[in-house]
């Protein structure tokens, strides 16, 4: 900024005067260890006052080598792994390793475990999308919608507890099939749930989405249109709240989803210009209910029968390789799996989502402000475990 | 549909040597010359036919024995490129000599064509060592930035300090040798035998 513009008494010869001020950009380290971050994300910003002119994400801070990993253990034992990258949406993680390796080995999935997997899904889907809204209203300053969404998201993650023995990180989804057989008791609380919830989404909208203060920090911020989102390969959430219908559960159908019937919501710019911050929470609200009518469509279709499909008890995958992609809560997940025909994979990569939204930032960051940079980092969602890996 | 993407790129673009590598399992892929993936990918972008307006991932593959009947040992970089518009998606090769740490491969940087590229190729780089020849900020992304080596590739191995921390100190290692898990083995392999034993037992027995 050139100094002379703002000096203070018109010919500079004060102490305070403009020659006398210095204006230059300030650098502030936002991270690894920030609240607002979600995890160890570091950002350099450089600002001036408080407008963002540069942001330059730092990443790496909990790298596991998964990929590294993967290539010293079988395919089964990998599994738990997967849990790890995503550990707000574990389940998405397991079910996309599971399929690619299914498909290179043709196993046919038995029905009943097929409408499990897309319940246990899909339920996890909501307790993402609950964790985003409640920690996203924290993000921005309101305190209560995080107790309202974690009361929910406890009756969930009780139920996961119950049918896979832990909270976070199940191994649940197995290559075949899975685990362990949900009991009638289990799915009658799911419908319990499924039941009560669309009240609970009512109450965040009309608390959080509608509230005044909310849409001022987040209407017309950090607008990712749909142009910019292809060239970044943005997907999930992010894409759709551009209003790009865009979803692998419709577009590519995988598993059973080709024969349930669901919207895809999409951004309109309802609040602000299509594309910000706002359109991207509504879209997540709304795909709670969306995935709530596939549930209530599988607790009708539900069939008996057993739950594991014939795999090989020495898994070996044929040579050659596959790309796997499926919709997780946070976009697209894909796995690319290279066999060499033997006992443990020969090179897994995993595509996350939250890497290529972590991307987006240095593009959206110049010109905001600091907290609305917040509001920012906090409308993608991302989990550091799974830009990391 | 390999085959015609094979055919539209050796059209339009001189050269290429683009090949349908079709696969009896899994996914089938293109192959092109390394040297045109940055015209490759321009072309596939912009056609009217095809519109890759997606780079999805890029992943890079370490084979040093090489590839089939191929020994000379190549580093192998798949780029997963959809269409959004088409709903298509391709796996797109190039394979490029192995090299050293002091001489790493060379392939043209496609940041031009997809944004995406950028964070993917400095990913690419970090992990299997491959240099992306014209990228805008070449530099490592998941690995501490004065890390040495490439850990992707089959022959790596961690330095022995890093900013005088020994890395990877050997009690900490797990290895097959240590102790515990020898007699962890030793117990497994005799009550294995044992139920053998008592299996075979009474089957003489019936």
């Amino acid at each position: 900024m050139d100094s002379t513009e703002n000096s203070g008494n018109g010919n500079g010869q004060n102490k305070y005067g403009g020659e006398k001020l210095k204006s230059e950009l300030l650098t502030v380290n936002m991270g690894p260890q920030h609240p607002a971050t979600h995890g160890v994300l570091r950002v350099e910003i450089k600002t001036d006052s408080e407008v963002v002119s540069e942001a330059i994400p730092h990443i790496g801070y909990l790298h596991r080598c998964f990929e590294k990993h993967c290539e010293n253990i079988d395919y089964r034992g990998n599994l738990p792994f997967c849990d790890r990258m995503d550990y707000l949406a574990a389940m998405h993680m397991e079910l996309g390793y599971c399929l690619a390796i299914e498909k290179m080995i043709g196993t046919e999935i038995p029905r009943r475990a097929e409408y499990i997997r897309v319940i246990i899904t899909e339920l996890q889907r909501i307790a993402s999308h609950l964790l985003f809204t409640g920690v996203y209203a924290i993000d921005l300053g309101a305190f209560t919608p995080f107790l309202y969404c974690f009361d929910q998201r406890e009756k969930i993650l009780r139920l996961f507890e119950e049918i896979s023995g832990a909270r976070l990180l199940y191994n649940y989804i197995w290559i075949g099939g899975v685990w362990n057989d949900i009991k009638d008791g289990q799915l009658a609380r799911i419908k319990e749930f499924c039941e009560s919830f669309p009240a609970e989404l009512d109450k965040y909208m009309n608390l959080v989405g509608q509230n005044k203060i909310f849409v001022e920090r987040t209407a017309n911020i950090g607008i990712m249109n749909a142009e910019m989102c292809y060239n970044y390969g943005a997907t999930g959430p992010v894409l759709r709240g551009a209003g790009v219908d865009w979803d692998l559960r419709k577009k590519r159908p995988y598993s059973i989803y080709e024969e349930l019937d669901f919207d895809v919501p999409v951004g309109t710019g309802e609040k602000g210009t299509l594309g910000d911050c706002w359109d991207r929470f509504a879209v997540r609200q709304q795909e709670m209910r969306e995935s709530l009518k596939i549930i209530k469509q599988c607790l009708d279709g539900i069939e008996e029968g057993p739950i594991m499909g014939k795999v090989p008890k020495v898994l070996k995958l044929p040579k050659g390789e596959i790309y796997m992609r499926t919709e997780c809560a946070r976009g697209e997940l894909g796995y690319h799996i290279v066999s060499d025909g033997g006992k443990v994979p020969y090179r897994v990569k995993a595509k996350s989502s939250s890497f290529t939204h972590t991307s987006m930032l240095p593009e959206v960051a110049p010109g905001l402000l600091i907290a609305d940079f917040v509001a920012v980092i906090g409308s993608i969602d991302i989990v550091l475990g799974e830009v990391d890996r | 549909m390999h085959k015609e993407i094979a055919d539209y790129l050796n059209s339009v673009v001189s050269g290429a040597e683009a090949k349908a590598l079709e696969a009896e399992v899994g996914d089938s892929s293109v192959l092109v010359a390394s040297e045109h993936i940055l015209k490759v990918c321009q072309a596939l972008k912009d056609s009217d036919e095809h519109q890759y307006n997606v780079l999805q991932t890029i992943s890079g593959v370490d084979y040093p024995e090489g590839v089939g009947e191929d020994k000379t040992p190549v580093i192998e970089v798949n780029y997963m490129i959809a269409s959004f518009t088409k709903n298509t998606e391709i796996i797109l090769k190039v394979r490029v000599p192995r090299g050293d740490d002091e001489n790493l491969p060379k392939v043209d940087s496609v940041c031009s064509v997809w944004t995406a590229a950028d964070w993917q190729e400095r990913e690419c780089y970090d992990l299997v060592g491959v240099e992306f020849v014209n990228h805008p900020d070449h530099r490592r992304i998941l690995n501490p930035y004065d890390w040495k080596g490439h850990p992707l590739r089959k022959d790596y191995k961690a330095q022995e300090v890093y900013q005088g921390m020994t890395v990877y100190p050997e009690d900490k290692q797990n290895i097959p040798e240590q102790d515990f898990i020898v007699e962890q083995n030793k117990l497994n392999d005799e009550a294995k035998a044992a139920a053998k034993k008592a299996r075979e037992e009474a089957k003489k027995d019936n």
